[in-house]
């Protein structure tokens, strides 16, 4: 099956309708545990240093992957995809830009899923069978959500990753649904998970890994997820213009404050954790956030891929400390 | 008898404290610390004080050992209680000034923390991330290029040449240019001070508090204070012993209270 790529949540549904495999470039460069040469290699190319890894990680995943269509979200995330997709267009790759409007008009919306379901060649009927198709899917992961918030079952890693893998359905649709399947029946006989604190983690995924599990020997676990719950898109909306419309992730950070204020309060959450990436426009958001929210917010950074760093653990520990001595 | 230990980046410092009664204060060099006195037992740090001659045999028969600095996350301390740093800074702050309302300014080798109180109690804070410069390493690594000691770059405060490098690499030769376009040392000592001043004052912005502590070896730099002073246009409060604050509030964090 002819594999297209994208650089951030897109419809893949018009992608799954064309019967191609949608494949986030995300999480190709993130998951295959050679993050760190991946930024060496397009830094080797000519990427600067002060550049987000995940449009270097993105370059270099692409490349080595084969893949040679890709969908490059032009607005609604940062403008570095623009010379992304210039650079790789350069290396053969064919791109086509896709544009969540800002203003979040359903007229705008609607036309771009029409252009992108145009250059796949689908119609709206066979749209909407696999949005149903993929609905049943986004169902489970949303149970996985509940359950991680309300029955205390599921780790925050775990929540990170089933939603986080839903951007492209682990690139193998019925493979990801035998695996929820399997998560599901595994976790329902466990035991709630006892926490002192519960946290948000607001912002795109982590590069860093093992911040859930970090989290936890502290006595703290990650409720919510925002943005890799956005990826699973949990809004029980039958229409594909409107489900893009709810879509938080692209659009101000407004309609993403609004989301994050229903879902702390719902979730019991004592402290958020805002998570940035170095040399991101989402850096100055924090600001926003920071005056908006009404718990305490630690702003972590991170760059390339590794692990929790020591002054980082530092920073986390004091700010946990912080929280519980005054809940 | 409680003994602090602050494992800096580049200093060890000590308090000892009995009855919450400030004994007396050591401080020797990390490196060479950690080099004669630590080893890892079962993947526990432990320091063997009796061989550093600091204490007396006294001291070290019964001692409560509180420590705090860079490795404590990464190393258990064998026999000790362990606390954060903020932790450490906050009580050290509020034992030395007795003030309960205060935002804290640490300046230290590589750490640079700000952290409001109020009330008492940690209400938030900063620390630096993912660079240095605006801390104590930047104000040796300026005087060594200078060829001034550390209290002569912080003797001089007025008129300072500005320097604009966010990196504080970048920023030795910037001096150095500003070196050859012949401005007087006095100027430049102030342009360097002025430096870690401007980067620390948008961290103070976010915690805005009518008194603001200062701590930390960086304290140490009078004319720092004076263009801090001049930056945040308020006063000031530096504690007796500024580099020894973390190590005070490790001894005393029991007798601190809210």
């Amino acid at each position: 099956m002819k594999r297209v790529g994208f650089t951030t949540t897109i419809p893949i549904e018009i992608i799954v309708a064309a019967g191609k495999l949608p494949v986030d470039l995300n999480n190709l460069f993130i998951t295959g545990g050679r993050g760190g040469q991946l930024i060496e290699m397009a830094e080797l190319e000519g990427f600067p240093r002060n550049i987000c890894g995940w449009i270097k990680g993105i370059y270099a995943a692409a490349l080595e992957s084969g893949i040679k269509e890709i969908v490059a979200v032009t607005e609604g995330d940062c403008s570095n995809t623009r010379a992304l997709m210039e650079v790789l267009s350069l290396r053969g790759i064919t791109a086509i830009p896709f544009a969540f409007p800002g203003d979040r008009s359903p007229e705008s919306l609607r036309l771009e899923i029409e252009k992108l379901m145009e250059h796949f060649g689908v119609g709206w009927e066979a749209v909407n069978r696999s949005r149903q198709r993929l609905e049943r899917i986004r169902l489970k992961v949303r149970e996985i959500d509940r359950l991680t918030w309300q029955e205390n079952l599921v780790t925050g890693e775990e929540n990170h990753y089933y939603q986080v893998a839903t951007s492209d359905m682990n690139g193998n649709i019925d493979g990801f649904e035998a695996e929820l399947d399997e998560f599901l029946d595994k976790i329902r006989i466990r035991k709630p998970l006892r926490d002192r604190l519960r946290l948000a983690y607001i912002g795109v995924p982590p590069i860093i890994e093992g911040l859930y599990p970090f989290l936890e020997s502290k006595g703290a676990r990650v409720v919510f997820n925002e943005t890799q719950r956005q990826f699973s898109m949990p809004y029980g909306i039958s229409d594909l213009v409107e489900q893009y419309r709810s879509y938080t992730y692209p659009y101000d950070i407004f309609t993403r404050l609004a989301d994050i204020a229903i879902e702390l309060e719902k979730r019991r959450v004592d402290a958020v954790v805002h998570y940035v990436q170095s040399f991101c426009f989402r850096q100055i958001e924090d600001m926003v956030i920071r005056q908006t929210l009404r718990l305490p917010v630690l702003t972590l950074e991170g760059d390339k891929p590794a692990s929790v760093d020591a002054r980082t653990g530092i920073r986390i520990e004091s700010f946990l400390e912080m929280v519980e001595e005054n809940s | 008898m409680k003994i602090g230990i602050d494992l800096g980046s580049r200093k060890v410092k000590f308090a000892v404290v009995e009855n919450g009664s400030l004994i007396r204060l050591e401080a020797c060099d990390t490196l060479g610390f950690y080099k004669q006195f630590g080893r890892l037992v079962d993947e526990e740090l432990t320091f063997d004080l009796a061989a550093t001659g600091m204490f007396a045999e006294s001291e070290l028969a019964d001692p409560s050992i509180v420590v705090t600095g860079y490795g404590r996350n990464t190393l258990n301390y064998k026999g000790a209680r362990v606390i954060s740093e903020i932790r450490a800074h906050v009580a050290g702050a509020k034992f030395q000034t007795g003030l309960k309302d205060f935002t804290l300014l640490d300046l230290g080798g590589q750490d640079t923390k700000v952290a409001m109180v109020s009330n008492g109690r940690l209400a938030d804070f900063m620390m630096n991330d993912k660079c240095a410069a605006s801390s104590g390493r930047y104000l040796e690594t300026m005087a060594t290029i200078l060829e001034v000691t550390l209290d002569e770059l912080s003797s001089h405060w007025e008129d300072p040449v500005p320097l604009d490098s966010t990196c504080g690499i970048f920023g030795e030769s910037e001096l150095i240019g500003q070196i050859l376009r012949g401005y007087p040392i006095g100027r430049l000592c102030a342009g360097v001070n002025q430096t870690l001043v401007k980067r620390v004052l948008p961290m103070l912005k976010r915690f805005p508090s009518p008194n603001l502590v200062l701590t930390g070896g960086v304290a140490l730099d009078k004319a720092l204070v004076k263009l801090l002073e001049l930056g945040s246009c308020q006063p000031v409060i530096v504690p007796e012993q500024p580099q020894h604050n973390g190590a005070i509030g490790c001894a005393v964090i029991e007798f601190i209270r809210d």
